[in-house]
């Protein structure tokens, strides 16, 4: 058998010290709300307070209305882009990354400055700033969900098999929801996955639309209740950790699925 | 009027031609190979026919009807593709009746038709398997169901043995071949392959960039080549530098020595300069007697190729090869051996100039 290096292991020390010891230190504090003692009471805490449950299920709800705008938005899109313009795939590429270089705070700043007088007052209703709420996220979520709706679309032969089914008989709508879509369904759930985690938590946006959502109310139990925040970050962490195993568990049952000479 | 038949049909891209001038027609029934090198405009020509690229002149016509701008989806041609573009997320039997249940038919028909299916191709059992749990060639057995299954009205394959080994390459070519007759198909089969090209088809149109160089049957192709291009691309072929010693007899001069063609020499003048060509099997030992045509070589090299003997042969400054079947008593020259070998008047072929 071959010996694992002395370095080796010193560097998985390193790695697991910078990266666990703190997320230990956390989990240890949040287990210690009541002195001398470990407990589970912030947990609990935050679970029961209705707050929570009412951000949660909200924050929950506007996730699920992300990830089916950006899969509309991002599959149809990316396909056609594939099939039809693949000469504009960096154009494409450069502006799912803009996200990364106009931040969060100015995006908002400027739907507010958009959506908040006529004619678009979107903002004087609670459906109109939900909706807004919802495009911000899908303007922040695009790169992850065009990225993994894009590397699924790598991975099978697009125009092949839209040639295959047009031969058959197929029109587009057929041809999307019977074969494209349904061969995506690993990179899709990747997408959401990614998506659900971005949304989960963020704060900016939600925070300058005042909406009731879970990355503010974290960061306000944060600033007055320390040992329920940082049960709360735990939660938040676990329900990343959950969506980024659930994108390996359904990445890797994809796999085999890809038959031909490609 | 042909069942098939396109008409100086022309396609661009920018400012290449891929296809030019492109007329054929194509009888119901019948088997048609385009055959040619990469690049040479044969899958394009086929996907004009499927609907996928569109014409840039000219015009398509099947079954009377004129199909040249018509969407793919409503053309009614069965597609067999190089990559076997079967959908992952069904199964066998699903493919098979994807385009059945596209038009609308009823359940318990998609599902006969499917079992008719499945037997054609000797499958039966995998019907519930997945594309990505059959070899190559099951796979392509299964595209080729897919495409039959909804009776189109020409069968259109592109190269669709190119992925496969060697075996499975000839016994699946068989397997199509007797599908195509049994079913009585129209048939466009795009290969590269003179060998499959030959051996499948009724009629094989050879290409070479972008245009017809030569439509005619398998045995006419090959035995019969009228441009060089045709000659060289099928079979093997000796070019061979010759001299018009009289353009009205048909004798030339080949490395001093006379010879005949029973070719006419049109438009050549005595003395002129012109390369004849000649296929390796029709060249043999000149045994004794007096022989149409007679040229004393040099023994070159001798390889052997299984079935075949290749003995490469020098005649000046010609070197050309001579084909001779193998066998156990066969009795060869040796290297450096000054030999004479002989061939008929009518294995002379004389190219029309590119």
């Amino acid at each position: 058998m071959k010996k694992f290096p002395l370095g080796s292991w010193l560097i998985i020390f390193v790695g697991f010290t910078y990266f666990f010891l703190p997320l230990i230190g956390t989990l240890d504090f949040s287990l210690r709300i009541l002195k001398d003692q470990i407990t589970l009471d912030a947990y609990a805490n935050v679970i029961n307070a209705p707050r929570f449950q009412n951000t949660f299920t909200y924050s929950f709800t506007m996730a699920l209305w992300t990830i089916a705008a950006c899969t509309l938005l991002v599959a149809p899109t990316a396909y056609w882009v594939h099939l039809k313009l693949p000469h504009l795939r960096p154009i494409i590429e450069f502006i799912t990354l803009l996200t990364f270089v106009v931040p969060a705070i100015l995006l908002v700043f400027g739907l507010i400055r958009i959506y908040s007088r006529p004619p678009l007052s979107l903002m004087e209703s609670e459906i109109g700033s939900d909706f807004l709420l919802v495009m911000g996220y899908v303007s922040l979520t695009l790169p992850f969900m065009y990225r993994a709706v894009d590397n699924g679309l790598r991975a099978i032969d697009v125009r092949t098999l839209t040639e295959a089914a047009q031969s058959l008989g197929a029109g587009w709508r057929t041809i999307l929801f019977s074969v494209i879509f349904p061969n995506l369904r690993a990179a899709l759930l990747s997408g959401a996955f990614l998506t659900f985690a971005t949304v989960i938590g963020e704060f900016t946006i939600a925070t300058f639309l005042a909406r009731p959502a879970f990355g503010p109310y974290m960061a306000n139990l944060g600033q007055t209740r320390p040992y329920e925040s940082t049960a709360l970050t735990m939660i938040s962490l676990a329900l990343t950790w959950i969506s980024i195993g659930m994108i390996q568990l359904l990445g890797r049952g994809a796999q085999g699925q890809i038959a031909g000479t490609r | 009027m042909s069942f098939l038949e396109l008409y100086n049909v022309r396609k661009t891209f920018g400012q290449t031609d891929a296809v030019r001038a492109f007329n054929l027609q194509v009888e119901r029934g019948e088997f048609i190979s385009f055959l040619g090198p990469s690049g040479c405009g044969k899958t394009t020509t086929l996907r004009m026919i499927a609907g996928f690229e569109l014409p840039t002149s000219g015009k398509i016509s099947l079954n009377g009807n004129d199909i040249t701008y018509k969407p793919p989806q409503k053309r009614n041609t069965g597609m067999v593709f190089q990559s076997y573009a079967l959908f992952p997320n069904m199964t066998v039997a699903d493919n098979i009746g994807f385009g059945l249940k596209i038009a609308g038919e009823p359940k318990s028909a998609i599902q006969k038709r499917v079992d008719e299916m499945l037997a054609l191709i000797k499958m039966n059992q995998f019907g519930h398997r997945y594309p990505y749990q059959l070899s190559g060639g099951q796979q392509q057995r299964v595209a080729l169901a897919r495409a039959i299954a909804i009776r189109p009205q020409v069968l259109l394959l592109d190269e669709p043995l190119s992925a496969l080994d060697a075996k499975i390459r000839v016994s699946l070519r068989q397997e199509i071949r007797s599908i195509q007759q049994k079913l009585g198909i129209t048939t466009i089969y795009v290969t590269h392959d003179q060998e499959e090209a030959l051996s499948l088809s009724d009629r094989v149109v050879v290409m070479n960039d972008g245009r017809i160089e030569q439509v005619g049957t398998p045995f006419e192709i090959y035995n019969f080549p009228t441009t060089e291009f045709t000659a060289q691309f099928v079979g093997t072929l000796n070019t061979i530098q010759a001299t018009v010693r009289d353009a009205a007899l048909g004798a030339l001069i080949v490395a001093n020595q006379e010879i005949t063609t029973s070719q006419k020499l049109e438009g050549l003048q005595n003395g002129d300069a012109h390369s004849i060509a000649i296929r390796p099997e029709r060249i043999s030992f000149a045994a004794d007697g007096k022989k149409p045509n007679v040229l004393n070589v040099r023994i070159e090299t001798i390889t052997f190729l299984g079935s075949i003997v290749r003995i490469q042969v020098s005649a000046g400054e010609n070197i050309f090869y001579m084909d001779t079947f193998n066998n156990p008593f066969l009795s060869l020259p040796k290297i450096g051996d000054l030999v004479e070998v002989t061939f008929s008047k009518e294995a002379v072929l004389v190219l029309k100039n590119e």
